[in-house]
């Protein structure tokens, strides 16, 4: 792997904010994947030792300011989520294909589920199974466009 | 035997987990401070600022793509719409030319009875630059903000009715909360018997609720919502919503009614932004109070919180 440097994180990073930030409307807007959180997780995954929890912690405030919502709730939602990458980072290599996008939709899951208690606590109410599709669509982006770039190889099949 | 640290072999900083706390612990801090103390709205603005040219990047290719369409638009439409504009136009100013004698006819009446002057409420034409970023939240993004002297609490309408209100200013956009989200509150009056209500929406689906009305409170479906203009914020006789479902539940005091708005909450682009009255009149001042304290109240935040108190519906 080539040494990084920080520009194309921050780069990526921009980009990705534009692309949450593009006008979606209707079924668009609840299938939306977060794609803030995607890069932050494939940067996180790639080069932990420039991308760290403070990175996700960054990116998170970033997005809680565009959104508009309750200051720092994307920001905790995306740090616990780092956490959990990047504790099990090193392991990744060892990953098969399918093990991989299970753990990432695993996180991307955790994030979500991390908004909705904090939701919960601000005095909203349960929504429904919707709430839960940005996951999957995320899962779906992934395996497309950054899982082919992401560097790790999956261990050769003995058989 | 003794269990000593092994010392590190690359400096990674500090532990993954004291990073974790110590993120946690600024984002909880940083949640507490936004939600109960109201400190960081200037922080909140100087980055939307900053943020604006990249809105405006995001926002070109559906502008682009409209613009596209306008132009490309056929002649022949183009003269269907003109001429049922025309005639829109002609019916509308033949009713706002008896519009116009009743006002003076309601204005010498009320000298009469030496009763309040009603103020007239200028508006502004605002255009929806895109929705909320939170699907679970109604709330639209309009074009118009602080540099254009909007203030928070502001009604927003369309054509048809009450659309919601204006809950937070940006410098060159503010964010309207539509009346179908949970947090807005609206005082509104049945129009065949003058009923008082207050109004919520439902926050789920595009629906408002009427809570808290007896369930033998005289109501019919297909009932229309106007509002009653004692918040001082909307102009009395707006449109808001129809009544579509009525469940007397013999187990509840409450009757259930849900009602479906009327305006077109989720299909216009260019909506009207009602400036709040400044009223000075001696009679006006219970309102103007009502509408300071909603104002106040819209800028914290939650702007349904204060139209809860002075519009109790019980009878």
């Amino acid at each position: 792997m080539p040494p990084l440097s920080v520009k194309p994180i921050y780069f990526s990073l921009l980009l990705a904010l534009l692309c949450q930030l593009l006008p979606w409307t209707g079924f668009g807007l609840i299938l939306r994947p977060d794609f803030v959180l995607l890069v932050v997780l494939y940067w996180l995954l790639r080069a932990p030792n420039i991308c760290n929890i403070g990175t996700a912690w960054m990116a998170g405030l970033v997005v809680d300011l565009a959104s508009g919502g309750l200051f720092g709730q994307n920001a905790l939602a995306y740090v616990f989520t780092a956490y959990f990458a990047l504790s099990y980072q090193r392991r990744l290599a060892l990953f098969t294909i399918w093990q991989q996008a299970g753990f990432v939709f695993a996180l991307l899951l955790l994030t979500r589920i991390t908004l909705l208690i904090l939701k919960m606590f601000a005095g909203g109410e349960i929504p429904g199974w919707g709430y839960f599709l940005p996951s999957i669509s995320g899962i779906l982006l992934w395996q497309l466009v950054i899982f082919p770039r992401i560097g790790v190889d999956a261990p050769p099949h003995k058989n | 035997m003794q269990h000593h640290q092994t010392p590190a072999f690359f400096l990674r900083g500090p532990s993954l987990f004291i990073r974790l706390v110590f993120f946690a612990a600024l984002s909880l801090l940083l949640m507490a401070t936004d939600s109960r103390l109201h400190y960081l709205v200037e922080i909140r603005q100087g980055f939307m600022a900053l943020l604006h040219p990249l809105q405006k990047i995001a926002n070109a290719p559906s502008n682009l793509y409209s613009i596209a369409q306008e132009y490309l638009v056929t002649q022949k439409t183009l003269l269907n719409r003109n001429r049922q504009l025309e005639q829109q136009s002609l019916e509308q100013s033949a009713k706002l030319q008896r519009f116009k004698s009743l006002e003076v006819e309601n204005e010498n009446l009320r000298n009469l009875l030496s009763a309040a002057q009603s103020i007239p409420q200028p508006a502004r034409l605002a255009e929806i630059l895109h929705m909320g970023r939170d699907p679970f939240n109604h709330k639209v993004v309009v074009n118009l903000g602080a540099r254009q002297n909007i203030v928070a609490g502001q009604a927003v309408v369309d054509a048809a009715g009450v659309i919601g209100q204006v809950t937070r200013i940006y410098p060159f956009s503010s964010e309207v909360t539509l009346i179908t989200d949970k947090e807005l509150a609206i005082p509104v009056q049945i129009e065949r018997n003058g009923l008082r209500a207050i109004a919520f929406g439902h926050g789920r689906d595009t629906t408002i609720d009427l809570p808290y009305l007896p369930a033998n409170v005289d109501i019919r479906k297909g009932d229309k919502l106007v509002t009653s203009g004692i918040d001082g914020v909307y102009p009395a006789g707006l449109a808001v919503a129809e009544v579509v479902l009525i469940e007397r539940n013999p187990n509840s005091p409450f009757a259930r009614i849900v009602s479906k708005p009327i305006a077109g909450i989720e299909n216009n682009r260019q909506i009207l932004l009602i400036s709040i009255p400044k009223t000075e009149t001696p009679a006006g001042t219970a309102i103007n109070t009502s509408a300071v304290a909603n104002k106040a109240a819209a800028e914290s935040k939650y702007p349904a919180s204060s139209v809860k108190p002075h519009a109790t519906p019980q009878r």
